[in-house]
Protein backbone atom coordinates (compact mmCIF):
# COMPACT_ATOMS: atom_id res chain seq x y z
CA UNK A 1 0.00 0.00 0.00
CA UNK A 2 2.89 2.33 0.67
CA UNK A 3 5.19 3.94 -1.80
CA UNK A 4 8.79 4.07 -0.71
CA UNK A 5 10.47 7.38 -1.26
CA UNK A 6 14.17 7.98 -1.60
CA UNK A 7 14.32 10.11 1.55
CA UNK A 8 12.77 7.38 3.64
CA UNK A 9 9.34 8.98 3.97
CA UNK A 10 6.13 7.22 2.98
CA UNK A 11 3.00 8.33 1.26
CA UNK A 12 -0.23 6.46 1.58
CA UNK A 13 -1.76 5.07 -1.57
CA UNK A 14 -3.74 8.05 -2.89
CA UNK A 15 -6.96 6.04 -3.07
CA UNK A 16 -6.56 4.92 0.52
CA UNK A 17 -5.86 8.55 1.46
CA UNK A 18 -8.98 9.56 -0.42
CA UNK A 19 -11.09 6.99 1.40
CA UNK A 20 -9.75 8.22 4.76
CA UNK A 21 -10.41 11.84 3.79
CA UNK A 22 -13.88 10.95 2.52
CA UNK A 23 -14.67 9.08 5.72
CA UNK A 24 -13.56 12.02 7.84
CA UNK A 25 -15.72 14.29 5.69
CA UNK A 26 -18.65 11.91 6.06
CA UNK A 27 -18.18 11.83 9.84
CA UNK A 28 -18.03 15.61 9.86
CA UNK A 29 -21.41 15.76 8.15
CA UNK A 30 -22.79 13.00 10.36
CA UNK A 31 -21.64 14.62 13.58
CA UNK A 32 -21.80 18.36 12.95
CA UNK A 33 -23.88 18.56 9.80
CA UNK A 34 -21.21 20.49 7.95
CA UNK A 35 -18.15 19.86 5.85
CA UNK A 36 -14.50 20.48 6.52
CA UNK A 37 -12.86 23.80 5.83
CA UNK A 38 -9.77 25.86 6.28
CA UNK A 39 -10.06 29.41 4.99
CA UNK A 40 -12.95 30.16 7.35
CA UNK A 41 -10.54 29.87 10.28
CA UNK A 42 -8.29 32.47 8.66
CA UNK A 43 -11.29 34.72 8.12
CA UNK A 44 -12.26 34.45 11.78
CA UNK A 45 -8.70 35.03 12.96
CA UNK A 46 -8.41 38.16 10.84
CA UNK A 47 -11.77 39.40 12.09
CA UNK A 48 -10.74 38.72 15.70
CA UNK A 49 -7.43 40.56 15.24
CA UNK A 50 -9.06 43.57 13.64
CA UNK A 51 -11.73 43.49 16.33
CA UNK A 52 -9.06 43.62 19.04
CA UNK A 53 -7.26 46.55 17.40
CA UNK A 54 -10.14 48.59 16.01
CA UNK A 55 -13.53 47.48 17.35
CA UNK A 56 -15.40 50.44 15.89
CA UNK A 57 -14.03 49.63 12.46
CA UNK A 58 -15.49 46.13 12.79
CA UNK A 59 -18.89 47.51 13.74
CA UNK A 60 -18.95 49.73 10.69
CA UNK A 61 -17.62 47.19 8.21
CA UNK A 62 -20.33 45.35 6.30
CA UNK A 63 -18.03 42.32 6.10
CA UNK A 64 -16.44 41.94 9.54
CA UNK A 65 -19.70 42.68 11.33
CA UNK A 66 -21.14 39.44 9.94
CA UNK A 67 -18.93 37.36 12.22
CA UNK A 68 -17.15 39.67 14.68
CA UNK A 69 -17.95 42.57 16.92
CA UNK A 70 -20.71 42.82 19.47
CA UNK A 71 -20.97 39.62 21.47
CA UNK A 72 -19.82 37.40 18.62
CA UNK A 73 -16.73 35.37 19.41
CA UNK A 74 -14.92 34.79 16.11
CA UNK A 75 -12.19 32.63 17.66
CA UNK A 76 -14.65 30.34 19.44
CA UNK A 77 -15.62 28.86 16.13
CA UNK A 78 -15.96 25.31 14.84
CA UNK A 79 -13.60 25.97 11.93
CA UNK A 80 -10.91 27.45 14.16
CA UNK A 81 -10.92 24.33 16.36
CA UNK A 82 -10.98 22.16 13.28
CA UNK A 83 -7.92 23.83 11.76
CA UNK A 84 -6.05 23.55 15.09
CA UNK A 85 -6.93 19.85 14.98
CA UNK A 86 -5.68 19.66 11.40
CA UNK A 87 -2.32 21.08 12.48
CA UNK A 88 -2.05 18.38 15.14
CA UNK A 89 -3.21 15.63 12.77
CA UNK A 90 -0.71 16.63 10.09
CA UNK A 91 2.07 16.82 12.67
CA UNK A 92 1.16 13.31 13.83
CA UNK A 93 1.26 12.06 10.27
CA UNK A 94 4.60 13.79 9.80
CA UNK A 95 5.99 11.82 12.75
CA UNK A 96 4.53 8.51 11.62
CA UNK A 97 5.66 8.83 8.01
CA UNK A 98 9.01 10.39 8.84
CA UNK A 99 8.48 13.74 7.13
CA UNK A 100 9.15 16.25 9.89
CA UNK A 101 11.82 18.55 8.55
CA UNK A 102 12.24 22.29 8.45
CA UNK A 103 12.81 23.23 4.80
CA UNK A 104 11.64 25.25 1.84
CA UNK A 105 10.50 22.93 -0.89
CA UNK A 106 11.21 24.27 -4.34
CA UNK A 107 12.26 23.30 -7.80
CA UNK A 108 16.07 23.10 -8.19
CA UNK A 109 15.81 25.76 -10.89
CA UNK A 110 14.64 28.51 -8.56
CA UNK A 111 15.91 29.96 -5.29
CA UNK A 112 14.20 29.56 -1.92
CA UNK A 113 13.65 33.29 -1.91
CA UNK A 114 11.70 33.19 -5.16
CA UNK A 115 9.71 30.22 -3.90
CA UNK A 116 8.79 32.06 -0.70
CA UNK A 117 7.77 35.22 -2.54
CA UNK A 118 5.51 33.20 -4.80
CA UNK A 119 4.13 31.26 -1.83
CA UNK A 120 3.27 34.55 -0.13
CA UNK A 121 1.66 35.99 -3.25
CA UNK A 122 -0.16 32.71 -3.90
CA UNK A 123 -1.47 32.67 -0.35
CA UNK A 124 -2.57 36.29 -0.62
CA UNK A 125 -4.43 35.69 -3.87
CA UNK A 126 -5.92 32.42 -2.64
CA UNK A 127 -7.08 34.06 0.57
CA UNK A 128 -8.69 36.86 -1.37
CA UNK A 129 -10.46 34.48 -3.75
CA UNK A 130 -11.63 32.20 -0.96
CA UNK A 131 -13.53 35.08 0.64
CA UNK A 132 -15.20 36.02 -2.62
CA UNK A 133 -16.23 32.42 -3.30
CA UNK A 134 -17.22 31.89 0.36
CA UNK A 135 -14.90 28.95 0.77
CA UNK A 136 -11.76 27.29 -0.48
CA UNK A 137 -10.90 23.93 -2.03
CA UNK A 138 -11.95 22.10 1.13
CA UNK A 139 -14.82 24.24 2.39
CA UNK A 140 -16.51 25.10 -0.87
CA UNK A 141 -15.31 22.56 -3.41
CA UNK A 142 -14.77 19.30 -1.48
CA UNK A 143 -17.49 19.70 1.15
CA UNK A 144 -19.82 21.18 -1.47
CA UNK A 145 -19.26 18.22 -3.77
CA UNK A 146 -20.02 15.78 -0.96
CA UNK A 147 -23.54 17.20 -0.58
CA UNK A 148 -23.88 17.74 -4.34
CA UNK A 149 -23.97 21.53 -3.99
CA UNK A 150 -24.02 23.27 -7.36
CA UNK A 151 -21.78 26.03 -5.99
CA UNK A 152 -19.24 23.45 -4.83
CA UNK A 153 -18.96 21.95 -8.30
CA UNK A 154 -18.71 25.35 -9.97
CA UNK A 155 -15.97 26.46 -7.57
CA UNK A 156 -14.09 23.19 -8.07
CA UNK A 157 -14.18 23.49 -11.86
CA UNK A 158 -13.17 27.17 -11.70
CA UNK A 159 -10.22 26.47 -9.38
CA UNK A 160 -8.83 23.48 -11.24
CA UNK A 161 -9.59 24.87 -14.69
CA UNK A 162 -7.76 28.10 -13.96
CA UNK A 163 -4.94 26.36 -12.16
CA UNK A 164 -4.23 24.19 -15.21
CA UNK A 165 -3.75 27.31 -17.33
CA UNK A 166 -1.97 29.34 -14.65
CA UNK A 167 0.38 26.48 -13.75
CA UNK A 168 1.58 26.49 -17.34
CA UNK A 169 2.31 30.22 -17.07
CA UNK A 170 4.26 29.71 -13.85
CA UNK A 171 5.84 26.41 -14.94
CA UNK A 172 9.38 27.75 -14.47
CA UNK A 173 8.68 27.76 -10.74
CA UNK A 174 7.81 24.09 -10.66
CA UNK A 175 9.51 21.96 -13.31
CA UNK B 1 -1.54 -3.63 -9.12
CA UNK B 2 -3.87 -3.12 -12.07
CA UNK B 3 -6.08 -6.01 -11.05
CA UNK B 4 -6.54 -4.59 -7.57
CA UNK B 5 -7.75 -1.29 -8.97
CA UNK B 6 -10.12 -3.03 -11.38
CA UNK B 7 -11.72 -4.88 -8.50
CA UNK B 8 -12.00 -1.66 -6.49
CA UNK B 9 -13.58 0.13 -9.44
CA UNK B 10 -16.14 -2.62 -9.88
CA UNK B 11 -17.04 -2.49 -6.18
CA UNK B 12 -17.44 1.27 -6.37
CA UNK B 13 -19.67 1.06 -9.45
CA UNK B 14 -21.82 -1.62 -7.81
CA UNK B 15 -22.19 0.53 -4.68
CA UNK B 16 -23.20 3.54 -6.74
CA UNK B 17 -25.55 1.49 -8.91
CA UNK B 18 -27.10 0.11 -5.75
CA UNK B 19 -28.25 3.59 -4.82
CA UNK B 20 -29.90 4.09 -8.19
CA UNK B 21 -31.77 0.80 -8.30
CA UNK B 22 -32.76 0.58 -4.64
CA UNK B 23 -36.52 1.05 -4.41
CA UNK B 24 -37.63 4.55 -3.47
CA UNK B 25 -37.41 4.93 0.22
CA UNK B 26 -40.54 5.04 2.28
CA UNK B 27 -40.40 8.55 3.62
CA UNK B 28 -42.66 7.86 6.58
CA UNK B 29 -43.31 4.71 8.47
CA UNK B 30 -46.93 3.65 8.36
CA UNK B 31 -48.65 3.18 11.68
CA UNK B 32 -49.38 -0.30 12.94
CA UNK B 33 -53.11 -1.07 12.35
CA UNK B 34 -53.59 -1.89 16.04
CA UNK B 35 -52.16 1.43 17.12
CA UNK B 36 -54.23 3.15 14.47
CA UNK B 37 -57.40 1.48 15.73
CA UNK B 38 -56.50 2.50 19.27
CA UNK B 39 -56.10 6.10 18.17
CA UNK B 40 -59.44 6.03 16.37
CA UNK B 41 -61.28 4.75 19.42
CA UNK B 42 -59.49 7.20 21.66
CA UNK B 43 -61.26 10.56 21.58
CA UNK B 44 -58.34 12.70 22.66
CA UNK B 45 -57.92 13.99 19.12
CA UNK B 46 -60.84 16.38 19.60
CA UNK B 47 -60.36 19.89 20.83
CA UNK B 48 -63.45 21.95 21.51
CA UNK B 49 -64.04 25.27 19.79
CA UNK B 50 -63.72 26.95 23.18
CA UNK B 51 -60.26 25.48 23.72
CA UNK B 52 -59.17 26.59 20.26
CA UNK B 53 -60.62 30.08 20.76
CA UNK B 54 -58.75 30.40 24.03
CA UNK B 55 -55.51 29.52 22.34
CA UNK B 56 -56.10 31.85 19.40
CA UNK B 57 -56.75 34.77 21.70
CA UNK B 58 -53.70 33.95 23.79
CA UNK B 59 -51.59 33.79 20.63
CA UNK B 60 -50.44 30.31 21.61
CA UNK B 61 -47.22 29.70 19.63
CA UNK B 62 -47.71 25.93 19.71
CA UNK B 63 -50.99 26.15 17.84
CA UNK B 64 -50.97 25.50 14.11
CA UNK B 65 -54.42 25.73 12.55
CA UNK B 66 -54.91 23.91 9.30
CA UNK B 67 -57.91 24.78 7.17
CA UNK B 68 -58.96 21.91 4.93
CA UNK B 69 -61.75 23.75 3.10
CA UNK B 70 -61.59 24.83 -0.57
CA UNK B 71 -59.42 27.87 -1.25
CA UNK B 72 -62.31 30.21 -2.12
CA UNK B 73 -64.01 29.54 1.20
CA UNK B 74 -60.71 30.03 2.95
CA UNK B 75 -60.34 33.43 1.26
CA UNK B 76 -63.77 34.50 2.40
CA UNK B 77 -63.19 33.62 6.02
CA UNK B 78 -60.75 31.60 8.09
CA UNK B 79 -59.60 31.44 11.65
CA UNK B 80 -56.69 33.80 12.37
CA UNK B 81 -53.31 32.32 11.51
CA UNK B 82 -54.76 29.29 9.79
CA UNK B 83 -53.01 27.71 6.82
CA UNK B 84 -55.05 26.48 3.90
CA UNK B 85 -54.18 22.99 2.73
CA UNK B 86 -56.19 21.00 0.24
CA UNK B 87 -56.91 17.46 1.49
CA UNK B 88 -55.47 15.91 -1.69
CA UNK B 89 -52.05 17.49 -1.10
CA UNK B 90 -51.93 16.48 2.55
CA UNK B 91 -49.04 14.09 2.12
CA UNK B 92 -46.88 16.05 -0.29
CA UNK B 93 -43.31 16.66 0.81
CA UNK B 94 -43.66 20.31 1.80
CA UNK B 95 -46.83 19.67 3.75
CA UNK B 96 -45.33 16.73 5.60
CA UNK B 97 -42.43 18.98 6.58
CA UNK B 98 -44.98 21.40 7.96
CA UNK B 99 -46.64 18.63 9.92
CA UNK B 100 -43.40 17.35 11.38
CA UNK B 101 -42.50 20.69 12.94
CA UNK B 102 -41.62 19.93 16.51
CA UNK B 103 -43.54 21.53 19.34
CA UNK B 104 -46.66 22.39 17.36
CA UNK B 105 -50.19 21.11 17.82
CA UNK B 106 -51.62 20.70 14.37
CA UNK B 107 -55.36 21.35 14.53
CA UNK B 108 -57.40 20.40 11.49
CA UNK B 109 -60.74 21.94 10.73
CA UNK B 110 -63.22 22.18 7.88
CA UNK B 111 -66.88 23.21 7.80
CA UNK B 112 -67.91 20.09 9.66
CA UNK B 113 -66.03 17.07 10.99
CA UNK B 114 -65.95 14.67 8.05
CA UNK B 115 -63.03 16.10 6.09
CA UNK B 116 -61.03 16.78 9.26
CA UNK B 117 -61.54 13.17 10.32
CA UNK B 118 -60.28 11.93 6.98
CA UNK B 119 -57.28 14.23 7.14
CA UNK B 120 -56.56 13.16 10.71
CA UNK B 121 -56.69 9.50 9.69
CA UNK B 122 -54.25 10.07 6.83
CA UNK B 123 -51.79 11.90 9.06
CA UNK B 124 -52.06 9.44 11.92
CA UNK B 125 -51.58 6.55 9.56
CA UNK B 126 -48.31 8.13 8.46
CA UNK B 127 -47.17 8.27 12.08
CA UNK B 128 -47.46 12.04 12.31
CA UNK B 129 -48.14 13.07 15.87
CA UNK B 130 -49.88 15.91 17.69
CA UNK B 131 -52.65 16.06 15.09
CA UNK B 132 -56.00 17.25 16.45
CA UNK B 133 -59.46 18.04 15.15
CA UNK B 134 -61.53 21.05 16.05
CA UNK B 135 -64.74 19.29 17.05
CA UNK B 136 -67.69 20.43 14.99
CA UNK B 137 -65.60 22.43 12.57
CA UNK B 138 -66.17 26.00 11.59
CA UNK B 139 -69.96 25.67 11.76
CA UNK B 140 -69.75 24.74 15.40
CA UNK B 141 -67.23 27.53 15.99
CA UNK B 142 -69.60 30.06 14.42
CA UNK B 143 -72.60 28.81 16.32
CA UNK B 144 -70.80 28.75 19.63
CA UNK B 145 -68.59 31.78 19.55
CA UNK B 146 -70.21 34.21 17.17
CA UNK B 147 -73.91 33.55 17.67
CA UNK B 148 -75.32 34.90 20.88
CA UNK B 149 -76.69 32.38 23.27
CA UNK B 150 -79.52 32.79 25.62
CA UNK B 151 -78.47 32.03 29.15
CA UNK B 152 -80.98 30.37 31.33
CA UNK B 153 -81.27 32.01 34.73
CA UNK B 154 -80.78 28.58 36.28
CA UNK B 155 -77.39 28.01 34.63
CA UNK B 156 -74.50 26.99 36.81
CA UNK B 157 -71.60 29.34 37.47
CA UNK B 158 -69.28 27.39 35.14
CA UNK B 159 -71.83 27.81 32.37
CA UNK B 160 -72.02 31.50 33.13
CA UNK B 161 -68.23 31.75 32.95
CA UNK B 162 -68.29 29.97 29.63
CA UNK B 163 -70.89 32.34 28.24
CA UNK B 164 -69.02 35.40 29.42
CA UNK B 165 -65.86 34.00 27.84
CA UNK B 166 -67.72 33.47 24.59
CA UNK B 167 -69.06 36.98 24.73
CA UNK B 168 -65.54 38.30 25.20
CA UNK B 169 -64.31 36.13 22.35
CA UNK B 170 -67.07 37.42 20.14
CA UNK B 171 -65.90 40.95 20.85
CA UNK B 172 -62.36 39.84 20.02
CA UNK B 173 -63.29 38.38 16.66
CA UNK B 174 -65.95 40.79 15.50
CA UNK B 175 -65.20 43.93 17.41
CA UNK B 176 -68.94 44.17 18.01
CA UNK B 177 -71.02 44.25 21.11
CA UNK B 178 -73.01 41.46 22.65
CA UNK B 179 -75.47 40.98 19.84
CA UNK B 180 -73.71 40.73 16.54
CA UNK B 181 -75.40 39.00 13.68
CA UNK B 182 -72.98 39.73 10.89
CA UNK B 183 -70.37 37.18 9.92
CA UNK B 184 -66.90 38.22 10.98
CA UNK B 185 -64.83 40.15 8.49
CA UNK B 186 -62.93 38.20 5.94
CA UNK B 187 -59.66 39.99 6.45
CA UNK B 188 -58.79 37.80 9.42
CA UNK B 189 -58.00 34.86 7.18
CA UNK B 190 -54.52 35.78 6.19
CA UNK B 191 -53.06 33.40 3.66
CA UNK B 192 -49.77 32.09 4.90
CA UNK B 193 -47.21 30.74 2.50
CA UNK B 194 -46.39 27.14 3.28
CA UNK B 195 -42.66 27.23 3.66
CA UNK B 196 -40.23 24.72 5.00
CA UNK B 197 -38.99 25.53 8.41
CA UNK B 198 -35.29 26.31 8.47
CA UNK B 199 -33.41 23.59 10.32
CA UNK B 200 -32.72 24.54 13.89
CA UNK B 201 -28.97 24.53 13.84
CA UNK B 202 -27.60 25.09 10.39
CA UNK B 203 -24.02 26.05 10.68
CA UNK B 204 -22.73 29.20 9.10
CA UNK B 205 -20.45 29.88 6.12
CA UNK B 206 -18.23 27.15 4.83
CA UNK B 207 -14.52 26.87 4.57
CA UNK C 1 -28.66 7.74 16.07
CA UNK C 2 -30.01 9.97 13.39
CA UNK C 3 -27.39 12.42 12.22
CA UNK C 4 -26.25 15.10 12.13
CA UNK C 5 -26.13 14.37 15.82
CA UNK C 6 -25.31 17.95 16.83
CA UNK C 7 -27.85 19.82 14.69
CA UNK C 8 -30.64 17.40 15.55
CA UNK C 9 -29.96 18.03 19.21
CA UNK C 10 -29.03 14.46 20.18
CA UNK C 11 -25.70 15.60 21.56
CA UNK C 12 -25.23 18.93 23.28
CA UNK C 13 -23.79 21.56 20.96
CA UNK C 14 -21.04 22.14 23.52
CA UNK C 15 -19.48 18.97 22.14
CA UNK C 16 -19.39 20.42 18.65
CA UNK C 17 -16.02 22.10 19.12
CA UNK C 18 -14.54 19.01 20.74
CA UNK C 19 -15.57 16.97 17.72
CA UNK C 20 -14.16 19.75 15.54
CA UNK C 21 -10.69 19.14 16.95
CA UNK C 22 -10.88 15.41 16.31
CA UNK C 23 -12.36 15.82 12.84
CA UNK C 24 -9.63 18.36 12.11
CA UNK C 25 -7.02 15.83 13.21
CA UNK C 26 -8.46 13.30 10.80
CA UNK C 27 -8.51 15.92 8.08
CA UNK C 28 -4.89 16.93 8.66
CA UNK C 29 -3.78 13.32 8.91
CA UNK C 30 -5.53 12.32 5.70
CA UNK C 31 -4.08 15.25 3.76
CA UNK C 32 -0.54 14.92 5.07
CA UNK C 33 -0.31 11.16 4.74
CA UNK C 34 -1.47 11.35 1.13
CA UNK C 35 1.36 13.76 0.39
CA UNK C 36 -0.49 17.07 0.40
CA UNK C 37 2.22 18.71 2.47
CA UNK C 38 4.45 18.80 -0.60
CA UNK C 39 3.67 21.62 -2.99
CA UNK C 40 5.55 19.97 -5.82
CA UNK C 41 3.54 16.80 -5.39
CA UNK C 42 0.29 18.78 -5.42
CA UNK C 43 1.22 20.86 -8.43
CA UNK C 44 2.24 17.70 -10.29
CA UNK C 45 -1.40 17.31 -11.29
CA UNK C 46 -1.10 20.28 -13.59
CA UNK C 47 2.00 18.97 -15.35
CA UNK C 48 0.91 15.36 -15.40
CA UNK C 49 3.70 13.84 -13.34
CA UNK C 50 1.69 13.17 -10.19
CA UNK C 51 -2.08 12.99 -10.02
CA UNK C 52 -2.32 12.52 -6.27
CA UNK C 53 -4.60 15.57 -5.89
CA UNK C 54 -7.13 14.33 -8.42
CA UNK C 55 -7.10 10.82 -6.98
CA UNK C 56 -7.47 11.83 -3.34
CA UNK C 57 -9.89 14.68 -3.97
CA UNK C 58 -12.32 12.74 -6.12
CA UNK C 59 -12.10 9.55 -4.08
CA UNK C 60 -12.97 11.58 -0.99
CA UNK C 61 -15.86 13.37 -2.73
CA UNK C 62 -17.28 10.06 -3.97
CA UNK C 63 -16.90 8.29 -0.63
CA UNK C 64 -18.61 11.15 1.20
CA UNK C 65 -21.42 11.56 -1.38
CA UNK C 66 -22.13 7.83 -1.53
CA UNK C 67 -21.88 7.55 2.23
CA UNK C 68 -24.29 10.40 2.85
CA UNK C 69 -26.83 9.05 0.38
CA UNK C 70 -26.63 5.56 1.91
CA UNK C 71 -26.94 6.96 5.43
CA UNK C 72 -29.87 9.06 4.32
CA UNK C 73 -31.46 6.03 2.65
CA UNK C 74 -31.13 4.03 5.83
CA UNK C 75 -32.64 6.92 7.75
CA UNK C 76 -29.45 7.55 9.69
CA UNK C 77 -28.93 11.07 8.41
CA UNK C 78 -31.42 13.86 7.91
CA UNK C 79 -30.24 15.34 4.62
CA UNK C 80 -32.27 18.50 5.19
CA UNK C 81 -30.18 19.36 8.26
CA UNK C 82 -26.87 19.25 6.40
CA UNK C 83 -25.20 22.51 5.55
CA UNK C 84 -25.37 22.85 1.79
CA UNK C 85 -23.22 25.70 0.61
CA UNK C 86 -25.55 28.25 -1.02
CA UNK C 87 -24.75 28.90 -4.65
CA UNK C 88 -23.72 32.36 -5.79
CA UNK C 89 -22.85 31.80 -9.43
CA UNK C 90 -20.81 34.94 -10.13
CA UNK C 91 -18.74 34.97 -6.98
CA UNK C 92 -18.18 31.20 -7.17
CA UNK C 93 -16.74 31.50 -10.67
CA UNK C 94 -14.72 34.68 -10.12
CA UNK C 95 -13.52 33.55 -6.69
CA UNK C 96 -12.63 30.15 -8.15
CA UNK C 97 -10.59 31.74 -10.94
CA UNK C 98 -8.71 33.91 -8.44
CA UNK C 99 -8.08 30.87 -6.25
CA UNK C 100 -6.84 28.92 -9.28
CA UNK C 101 -4.20 31.58 -9.95
CA UNK C 102 -3.18 31.58 -6.29
CA UNK C 103 -3.05 27.78 -6.38
CA UNK C 104 -0.68 27.73 -9.36
CA UNK C 105 1.55 30.41 -7.84
CA UNK C 106 1.68 29.16 -4.28
CA UNK C 107 1.29 25.45 -4.86
CA UNK C 108 -1.06 25.00 -1.92
CA UNK C 109 -4.63 25.46 -0.96
CA UNK C 110 -5.49 26.62 2.56
CA UNK C 111 -5.94 23.16 4.06
CA UNK C 112 -2.78 21.74 2.57
CA UNK C 113 -0.71 24.77 3.57
CA UNK C 114 -1.70 24.13 7.19
CA UNK C 115 -0.48 20.54 6.82
CA UNK C 116 2.74 21.64 5.15
CA UNK C 117 3.39 24.16 7.92
CA UNK C 118 2.75 21.44 10.52
CA UNK C 119 5.54 19.25 9.14
CA UNK C 120 7.97 22.16 8.86
CA UNK C 121 7.58 23.31 5.26
CA UNK C 122 8.40 27.02 5.44
CA UNK C 123 6.76 27.69 2.07
CA UNK C 124 3.53 26.28 3.53
CA UNK C 125 3.79 28.58 6.52
CA UNK C 126 4.43 31.58 4.28
CA UNK C 127 1.47 30.66 2.09
CA UNK C 128 -0.70 30.43 5.20
CA UNK C 129 0.57 33.84 6.31
CA UNK C 130 -0.16 35.26 2.87
CA UNK C 131 -3.76 34.15 3.24
CA UNK C 132 -4.20 36.39 6.26
CA UNK C 133 -3.11 39.37 4.17
CA UNK C 134 -5.42 38.33 1.33
CA UNK C 135 -8.39 37.92 3.65
CA UNK C 136 -7.61 41.24 5.30
CA UNK C 137 -7.42 42.99 1.92
CA UNK C 138 -10.69 41.46 0.82
CA UNK C 139 -12.43 42.48 4.03
CA UNK C 140 -11.20 46.04 3.71
CA UNK C 141 -12.14 46.23 0.04
CA UNK C 142 -15.47 44.51 0.63
CA UNK C 143 -17.66 47.50 -0.38
CA UNK C 144 -16.07 47.32 -3.84
CA UNK C 145 -17.03 43.68 -4.22
CA UNK C 146 -20.28 43.67 -2.31
CA UNK C 147 -22.46 43.55 -5.42
CA UNK C 148 -20.51 40.70 -6.93
CA UNK C 149 -20.41 38.92 -3.57
CA UNK C 150 -24.18 38.65 -3.44
CA UNK C 151 -25.00 38.41 -7.14
CA UNK C 152 -26.25 35.31 -8.91
CA UNK C 153 -27.74 33.85 -5.76
CA UNK C 154 -29.51 30.52 -6.27
CA UNK C 155 -29.74 29.41 -2.64
CA UNK C 156 -28.62 25.95 -1.55
CA UNK C 157 -29.14 24.44 -4.98
CA UNK C 158 -28.10 20.87 -5.69
CA UNK C 159 -26.31 20.04 -8.89
CA UNK C 160 -28.52 17.07 -9.78
CA UNK C 161 -31.53 19.40 -9.96
CA UNK C 162 -29.77 21.34 -12.74
CA UNK C 163 -29.77 18.20 -14.88
CA UNK C 164 -33.18 17.17 -13.62
CA UNK C 165 -31.99 13.82 -12.26
CA UNK C 166 -32.03 12.24 -8.84
CA UNK C 167 -29.05 12.68 -6.46
CA UNK C 168 -28.49 8.93 -6.65
CA UNK C 169 -28.24 8.91 -10.44
CA UNK C 170 -25.94 11.92 -10.40
CA UNK C 171 -23.63 10.20 -7.92
CA UNK C 172 -23.59 7.09 -10.08
CA UNK C 173 -22.55 9.16 -13.11
CA UNK C 174 -19.96 10.93 -10.95
CA UNK C 175 -18.47 7.59 -9.95
CA UNK C 176 -18.24 6.48 -13.58
CA UNK C 177 -16.62 9.80 -14.51
CA UNK C 178 -14.14 9.62 -11.64
CA UNK C 179 -13.10 6.06 -12.49
CA UNK C 180 -12.57 7.14 -16.10
CA UNK C 181 -10.50 10.04 -14.82
CA UNK C 182 -8.40 7.79 -12.57
CA UNK C 183 -7.56 5.52 -15.50
CA UNK C 184 -6.86 8.54 -17.69
CA UNK C 185 -4.57 9.95 -15.00
CA UNK C 186 -2.65 6.70 -14.82
CA UNK C 187 -2.27 6.68 -18.58
CA UNK C 188 -1.00 10.28 -18.72
CA UNK C 189 1.35 9.70 -15.81
CA UNK C 190 2.90 6.81 -17.70
CA UNK C 191 3.57 9.03 -20.72
CA UNK C 192 4.96 12.06 -18.91
CA UNK C 193 8.63 12.36 -18.00
CA UNK C 194 9.22 11.54 -14.34
CA UNK C 195 10.27 14.45 -12.17
CA UNK C 196 12.19 14.11 -8.94
CA UNK C 197 10.86 16.17 -6.10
Amino acid sequence: MKKNKYDGSFYLNPYLGGVILGTVLLLSFYISGRGLGASGAVKNSVAATVNAIAPTHVEQSAYYSQFAGGDKKPMNNWLVYEVLGALAGAFLSGIIFNRLKLKVEHSPKITSRRRLIFALLGGLIFGFGSQLAKGCTSGAALSGMAVLSLGGYITMIAIFGTAFVAAWIFRKNWI
Amino acid sequence: MEKKYTILSVILVILALGLVILPGKNERKEADPKILLGSIVEKSRYLSVDQITHRIIENDPTLLLIDLRPADQFKTFALPGAINIQPDSLLSKSIVDLFTQPGKDKVLYANADLISEQGWLMCTRYSLTRIYIMKGGLNEWYNTIIQTQVVKPTASSTDLDLVSFRNAARMYFTGAGNTPEARPTASTGEKIEVSRKAPAAKSGGGC
Amino acid sequence: MIGPIISSGLVSSAWDNVFAVFLGMGFGFALESSGFSSSRKIIGTFFGYDFVVVKVFFTAAIVASLGLLYLSYMGLVDYSLLYIQPTFITSAIVGGIIMGIGFAMGGFCPGTSVCAAAVGRIDGLVFFGGMFIGVFLFSEAFPLFENMYYSGSLGPKMINSVFGISPELFTFLLVLMAIGMFYGAGWVQGKVKKIDY
